[in-house]
């Protein structure tokens, strides 16, 4: 009989392939083109990277100082990690090539399939870019340097298993953290945490080590003699303190190993690709345990100690959240933005998608102005009480495009009702101005304590958040109908799209992006106005954020009926996309 | 008065035609089975009637009203209930707020939306956990709750794609009990099924399809005369070829 696990191995592969070539012929030439795209891309960074990599290592760094040589790869491994930062954040959610679910009761070997998920994880761009560039880089040295140095293909191959496996451990950790309820928010908190201190990172660095800056050279000459020894003391003990850390920080050891190499010295690389590789391996390992634990569902749970009968039988005459109605708006407006913010609420895949990106953003803002806080001048204050506007809606975008995606069956249900669309719409719409104003409010208190706004600034800006809404609720109502994508259930499992609907979205971000821009045209304007007429900033800028206001609220009213009828044309269609899982 | 009329319905997946000009009449007030082997078009049908699908030709009226344009289209789904093959249900809401939802949706005053609830749900059995939500409920769970939802807002038509699959005996008893209330009182239910016993009990009047197009359509009474609609059905379908298929290593 045949290995079988070459035979399983080559059965998956087959179907891999048989998934994705049904796939392509039901998503018809677009995708294909696509998807041929991507790959050639993909194709000729590594190229590119490859030959500039091996030119160096024949041309450029033979003639290098070890250091040097050091320092490429040094900023190699920054521009890897800043990419696969990227990578990650934006990708948190990233799905597996191969479901494991649909193995489990197979006489397959999960670890097979694993081991193909965690090969498939390496494909993607920021590997493309970086990989081959270090591997061509390595083989010009040793044509330019001597043979020695191939010892840096361990070296760099140990580097990448080292990241991407710790990585996969990451992400696989992650998602069998989201699907206990309790420990989600910890993880969402942990993940913010996360970030904001890698974010601060260059600022913490900068602040520590960048200190007062030096003092100028004295002039006569036994000062400057011993100015010149004080410099050098301190290089010295700035070299030191670089190679320790280099000595000990394992993500360090591949530039530390070619240094060691370039001096002529092999323990350094032999020591550091053995240590990274079985630091890969650790975490390799740990990542595979916990998949299995994660889909044979015993990672998580743990006998609840004596479970009481819980009695959670409704209280008569308890009025529910959904059960509420608002002054004003209609009544299915009403029952489906509750209905909507409750589902939120408790999906999970929502929350991460909302947190991830505020939190960036968020962050990323912060970092600006807590450099200095309070210091601004009262000209930019407007500027600065608009941003928190502006960088509410970046991060929400995933949320305002695609509303129907995240309903999965449940657009069926909104298919079968005899609501008008606009309604459909507008409900939506609400759900989503309750979130994004929640958002917005904390954006503009911290700015407003850091850079002591003003209450005219506040109201400005208030204004124009509405507008910049209603202006996004349009396009997101018309994306979301134009391209909706399904978006997985419960854990952060599963978010495929066909290539058409990546390519949509992906120009839908930068619409979403333009679309912010009107948010700056009241400060602008009233700073304009101010300055030739008469008239104040402050009250020229309020003017002109209460005009944009009133426009976009126009805009939004006269688009909400032929939306609604092109929503009820695409009804179909809509509905095929959210309920069919792309494989 | 029709509930249901199509003339040359028609719809195509890429090459297959899965229903293939149906010509269709159901009278208001019956209790109509639409039955079928797998792949017959029996839920592609039930989908086009209730706008979840785009036919790609003929026309369709139900409740005498003509579904080419949505505006009509939408006033009809104001009066009737479905349960449609894969459901209608969102992941993360309860199955209280579900209901809630679908009455406030249809208009209903949240005095009626409330109490309707409650029976609906105590009915179902589906009072017992309220904190689920429905990502967290088993098949025959959630099929209970689409029912609930389909007959809340008391429909004078029922669209049911197998309402009786993975419901256990108790709330099937109930369910027929409850339809036939329904249709007693002058609403017209039209279900497909694979359980020819309950077909037999319940329905008044059958349609079977094969391969998209209608090879029956009578009234039980019709079907009774010539033996049980079992026999009807294997005779009309099935070509009398179930016996011998057989599985090779059964034999060794
Ligand atoms: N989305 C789709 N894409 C392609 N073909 C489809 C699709 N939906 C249904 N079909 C095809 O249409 C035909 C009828 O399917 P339909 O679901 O209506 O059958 P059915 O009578 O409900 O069967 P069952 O008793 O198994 O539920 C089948 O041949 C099926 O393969
Ligand atoms: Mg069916």
């Amino acid at each position: 009989m045949a290995n079988p696990t070459l035979s399983h191995l080559r059965t998956m592969l087959w179907l891999r392939w048989r998934l994705t070539r049904n796939q392509w012929r039901r998503g018809g030439v677009v995708n294909v083109v696509i998807m041929f795209i991507v790959v050639y891309a993909g194709l000729a960074l590594a190229a590119i990277g490859s030959v500039a990599g091996l030119a160096a290592g024949i041309f450029g760094l033979p003639y290098a100082r070890p250091v040097e040589i050091l320092f490429v790869f040094d900023g190699l491994i920054a521009v890897f990690l800043f990419m696969w930062m990227m990578g990650l954040v934006t990708e948190l959610q990233r799905s597996e090539v191969f479901d494991l679910t649909r193995f489990l009761h197979l006489p397959v070997a999960l670890r097979d399939v694993f081991l193909l998920n965690y090969l498939a994880s390496l494909l993607c761009l920021s590997m493309a870019a970086i990989v081959p560039a270090m591997l061509g880089l390595t083989l010009g040295l040793a044509v330019g340097c001597g043979p020695a140095m191939l010892l840096l293909l361990p070296l760099v191959l140990g580097f990448f298993f080292m990241i991407t496996a710790w990585t996969y451990r990451l992400r696989g950790w992650l998602a069998a953290l989201m699907v206990n309820k309790r420990r989600r928010q910890a993880v969402i908190m942990g993940v913010t945490l996360a970030f904001i201190l890698v974010f601060q990172l260059p600022n913490l660095i900068v602040n520590v080590w960048g200190g007062p800056g030096h003092t100028r050279p004295p002039q006569t000459p036994e000062g400057l003699a011993q100015w010149q020894a004080e410099r050098q003391a301190e290089e010295y003990e700035t070299e030191a303190v670089f190679n320790a850390v280099h000595q000990v920080v394992p993500l360090l050891w591949l530039p530390n190993g070619a240094k060691g190499l370039a001096e002529g010295r092999v323990w350094p690389a032999l020591w550091g690709a053995l240590g990274m590789i079985a630091l890969g391996s650790w975490g390799f390992a740990g990542a595979y345990r916990g998949t299995l634990r994660f889909y044979q569902g015993n990672g998580t749970a743990k006998v609840p100690a004596a479970s009481p009968v819980t009695n959670t039988r409704h209280e008569a005459g308890k009025t529910i959240f959904v059960e509420r109605s608002l002054p004003l708006v209609p009544q299915p407006v009403t029952a489906l933005g509750l209905a909507v913010l409750r589902s939120m609420s408790r999906a999970p895949e929502v929350k991460m998608a909302l947190t991830m990106n505020i939190v960036i953003f968020g962050v990323i803002g912060a970092g600006v102005i807590m450099r200095r806080p309070g210091t601004a001048p009262a000209e930019l204050l407007p500027f600065l009480a608009c941003g928190a506007a502006a960088v509410t809606f970046m991060g929400l975008t995933q949320l305002l495009f695609n509303h129907f995606g995240f309903d999965r069956n449940g657009f069926r249900a909104l298919v079968l009702l005899p609501t008008p669309r606009r309604h459909i719409l507008m409900g939506k719409n609400l759900a989503l101005l309750v979130v994004a104003f929640g958002v917005f409010s904390v954006f503009l208190v911290m700015v407003t304590a850091l850079a002591r706004l003003r209450f005219s600034d506040v109201a400005a800006a208030v204004l124009e958040f509405a507008a910049v809404f209603l202006i996004m609720s349009v396009l997101g109502n018309l994306a979301s109908i134009l391209a909706p994508y399904r978006v997985g259930a419960g854990t952060m499992k599963a978010t495929k799209m066909t290539g058409l609907t990546a390519l949509l979205v992906f120009v839908g971000h930068f619409v979403s992006m333009a679309a912010i821009v009107p948010a700056f045209f009241p400060p602008l304007l009233g700073m304009l106005i101010g300055y030739f007429t008469p008239l104040s900033v402050t009250v020229a800028t309020l003017l002109c954020a209460a005009v944009l206001a009133g426009l976009a609220a126009l805009l939004y009213w006269q688009t909400l009926a032929p939306l609604g009828r092109l929503l009820e044309r695409r009804e179909p269609k809509i509905l095929e996309m959210v309920t069919h899982e792309v494989e | 008065m029709l509930a249901v009329e199509t003339s040359g319905l028609t719809r195509c997946f890429g090459p297959v035609r899965a229903v293939d000009g149906l010509n269709l009449r159901v009278e208001a007030g019956q209790f109509f089975g639409f039955l079928g082997p797998n792949g017959a078009g029996k839920s592609t049908t039930i989908k086009m009637l209730t706008g979840l699908l785009a036919p790609t030709s003929g026309s369709m009226r139900v409740l005498e009203t003509d579904l080419s344009t949505t505006a009509a289209a939408r006033s009809v789904k104001r009066r009737i209930g479905v349960v449609p093959e894969d459901l209608a249900l969102f992941d993360n809401l309860t199955a209280r707020e579900y209901l809630t939802f679908i009455g406030r949706m249809y208009l209903l005053p949240s005095e009626t939306v409330r109490q309707r609830c409650q029976e609906l749900l105590a009915m179902m059995d589906l009072d017992r956990e309220e904190k689920k939500t429905t990502l967290e409920y088993s098949h025959g769970m959630k099929k209970k709750l689409a029912l609930a939802a389909a007959l809340l807002p008391n429909p004078d038509l029922l669209f049911l794609d197998e309402p009786f699959e993975g419901v256990d005996a108790v709330a099937s008893r109930m369910l027929r009990d409850v339809l036939l209330g329904f249709v007693k009182r002058g609403t017209t239910v039209f279900l497909t099924s694979h359980v020819l016993e309950i077909v037999e009990k319940l329905c008044t009047h059958v349609g079977i399809v094969a391969q998209g197009k209608l090879v029956l359509q009578a009234s039980m009474d019709d079907v009774r005369q010539n033996g049980s609609l079992e026999e009807r059905f294997l005779e009309v379908v099935g070509n009398g070829q179930v016996e011998k298929q057989k599985l090779s290593w059964l034999e060794e």
